[in-house]
């Protein structure tokens, strides 16, 4: 209460927004843990009721979820994996006295300026199997044979990786290139003076000293990738070819919203809620334990 | 605790309970607030019913009216969630499917005793019963596909199936011989099997019984896939690939020269420079039967939670919106077609060659049903629809497939 009475002012002045986040994320969050454990749907969207486990039994039970936690699975590290090779490889270029520096760093950041839905639809248009560029260009100046993109699920696969790869690189490499400028030059001077390789100055001296600031940003891409509805949704028109290019999440999108199976989807998003918590709580765990261990 | 402490704790409360309240402007609880329509009018439509609204406004001194554009799909759930919070706007403007999920959900209200209608002046399906109970009013018919030519290249559009392949052949051109050609004779949307129905009932299938329960592992089915597919894969006179936005660029660029469209879509070709007629989409040689497209009303239905003077004065509203005059005025700058029979005399429709050419379209049209099973219908149908336009899966396995798939979620669906 001492505490409280010191600093009364500052609470008070956030007690509006704290207030309205309260009631904006965690009743929902609450309401979506309730109706998990129901059977809302469009037969019982008023006089819904509790029935248990029911739902999480339905979750586990249908194959379909296993098919799509494996390709949420692939889908998040294909794209981590781009997001944070790429982003620091940019980063490290952007991190050397090149002329224009401010221009191209400008460039790379415009993907993540763009509203992410308009680029959605733009490479949807660019993979269009026959209008598109991407096979304009592969059939007309490297005289390969066209390819499905959307027809198929690679192919739909690829084009969803490729939007969503470019749209999230930019943020990686910002996050990168702020490490890589607070990591004093002496040290590799130093490993040059000591005639060391390229690879080793970047396996020993860059990658541990840019850990602290990419691990957030790792946890925090691989919530937003595992969630990412806009892309996979925008670029796949709904789930197309045929209703298989989905994530969880769009998943979950086209169960409550297109056949109105409420409590279903609120239980599989408890589960990817679950899912992601175990995961981003063990990384950032291990990453505290590697940091107490002197990284 | 200190005064302005305590005063600053109750501002922030409600602050953060009432702000979203004022914030939505869309409640139906205080009646001093104005009425609110939710519609999914887009561009011209959307300028028309604002002018209305105005009209009304004038009309009624004291009413306010206000008008908030949704996307389809957007405007369902958000008014689902919305009226299930018992909110939502006052009026729901949308296609009659959307009557079965809301009904089911208990969402709009019964509007059979509320309104005064004269039955016999109002076209069929445009007084949407769901269950025996009238739960939409439309201000027009049709919302259906038809043929849509260009005049330019297309002097008299194809009667049937044959004359649209013969033509097709003839109207497709690759000058250059790379295999990609420059245009094509027809184009649709591959993506939705809204755009499929007319080739399914052509060969005299339907998506489902009097029951509800779906008709698509059929014989009929089958045959309208195998002819869909073909005339692109086969035939060679619509391109490989096609969703709506693709579809619609090639028409207005004239790198098609017809295209399966519906009467939303019409104005854009108009404005886009495209000298365009409108025809029935050719009778299929092989059954001799007219492809009927989904015909449906849209329409205005009113939320369960408006009440009391709030209602009357709603019922106002929509009495002046499902008006001759109004569905006359959509007519006139839309190409629409009016849900009141009595409409249909005034020289807007008979003067109108594409109005004219849309009713005899019309006529070969099929109601769509209004129940919720639809929703599962189109959801089995979509990824066998486009399976089978990609060449990824047979005409058989996909109507066997679109069969066991649209029971599965019918059965979800219901739980």
């Amino acid at each position: 209460m001492s505490v409280l009475a010191g600093r009364r002012i500052p609470y008070l002045l956030i007690a509006p927004a704290a207030i309205v986040l309260l009631l904006v994320v965690l009743y929902p969050f609450g309401f979506n843990v309730v109706i998990s454990f129901s059977n809302m749907s469009m037969r019982h969207f008023r006089d819904w009721s509790l029935v248990g486990l029911d739902q999480y039994r339905r979750v586990f039970e249908d194959p379909v979820f296993y098919g799509l936690l494996g390709k949420t699975a692939l889908w998040t590290a294909v794209n981590l994996v781009a997001h944070v090779s790429l982003g620091i490889l940019l980063a490290m270029v952007l991190n050397q006295n090149l002329k224009g520096r401010a221009v191209f760093r400008t460039l790379l950041i415009l993907p993540w300026a763009v509203p992410q839905y308009i680029t959605a639809l733009t490479w949807r248009g660019l993979f269009h199997s026959e209008f598109g560029d991407i096979n304009l260009m592969l059939t007309r100046w490297l005289h390969l044979p066209p390819v499905n993109w959307l027809k198929t699920l690679p192919g739909s696969f690829t084009a969803c990786a490729v939007t969503n790869i470019w749209l999230g690189v930019p943020f990686m490499m910002i996050v990168a290139l702020g490490g890589l400028q607070s990591i004093p030059r002496q040290l590799w001077e130093a490993a040059d003076v000591d005639g060391a390789s390229a690879l080793r100055k970047f396996f020993h001296i860059t990658l541990p000293l840019l850990k602290p600031v990419l691990i957030p940003a790792v946890v925090l891409g691989t919530i937003w990738t595992f969630n990412n509805l806009n892309v996979v949704w925008l670029v796949t028109n709904g789930g197309e070819p045929a209703d298989q290019m989905h994530i969880l999440v769009s998943y979950v999108y086209r169960s409550a919203f297109f056949l109105y199976r409420y409590a279903y989807a609120a239980a599989l998003s408890m589960i990817i809620f679950l899912i992601l918590l175990t995961l981003g709580m063990t990384f950032l765990k291990r990453s505290r334990v590697e940091a107490g261990g002197g990284v | 605790m200190s005064h302005p402490v305590r005063w600053i704790i109750l501002f922030s409360l409600i602050t953060a309970v009432m702000g979203p309240a004022f914030l939505s402007g869309c409640g139906t609880g205080g009646d001093d607030r104005p009425l609110s329509i939710w519609h999914q009018m887009e561009g011209e439509g959307k300028d028309v019913l604002q002018i209305q609204i105005e009209r009304f406004m004038r009309s009624h001194p004291g009413r306010e009216v206000t008008q908030l554009y949704k996307e389809t799909e957007e405007l369902r759930t958000h008014f689902q969630t919305a009226a299930l919070a018992g909110s939502g706007a006052d009026l729901v403007y949308g296609p009659a499917d959307q009557v079965g999920p809301f009904e089911a959900m208990g969402l709009i209200r019964p509007l059979e005793d509320l309104v005064d209608l004269d039955s016999s002046d109002w076209a069929e399906g445009a007084l949407v019963t769901y269950r025996g109970h009238l739960y939409q009013i439309g201000d027009r018919v049709g919302n259906h596909v038809a043929l849509v030519y260009n005049r330019s290249l297309v002097s008299e559009p194809p009667k049937d199936s044959e004359a649209l392949i013969r033509m097709g052949r003839e109207l497709t051109r690759d000058p250059d011989g790379d295999g990609n050609p420059d245009r094509y004779a027809l184009v649709w949307n591959y993506s939705e099997p809204f755009f499929f129905i007319p080739f399914l009932s052509g060969f005299g299938g339907w998506v489902m019984d009097a029951e509800a329960h779906p008709t698509l592992g059929t014989p009929e089915m089958e045959a309208a896939l195998r002819f869909a597919h073909d005339l692109p894969a086969r035939h060679k006179i619509a391109p490989l690939d096609a969703d709506r936005e693709t579809a619609d660029a090639l028409f207005k660029s004239g790198r098609a020269a017809m295209i399966i469209n519906g009467s939303w879509a019409w104005g854009g070709y108009g404005k886009a420079g495209i000298d365009y007629g409108v025809a029935r989409i050719p009778m299929i040689k092989e059954t001799g039967l007219w492809p009927a497209p989904m015909v449906s009303a849209k329409g205005y239905s009113i939320n369960v939670n408006v009440e009391g003077e709030r209602l009357e004065r709603a019922l106002e509203l929509l009495e002046f919106l499902t008006s001759e005059d109004v569905q006359l005025e959509f007519s006139r700058v839309l190409h629409t077609i009016p849900a009141r029979i009595s409409a249909r005399q005034s020289p807007i429709v008979t003067q109108d060659e594409v109005l004219r050419q849309s009713l005899h379209q019309l006529e070969a049209g099929r109601p769509m049903p209004v129940v919720p099973e639809m929703r599962a219908i189109w959801d089995a149908m979509r990824p066998q629809y486009q399976s089978v336009m990609a060449g990824t899966k047979s005409p058989a396995d996909a109507a066997r497939d679109m069969q066991a798939l649209a029971e599965r979620k019918i059965a979800e669906m219901n739980e």
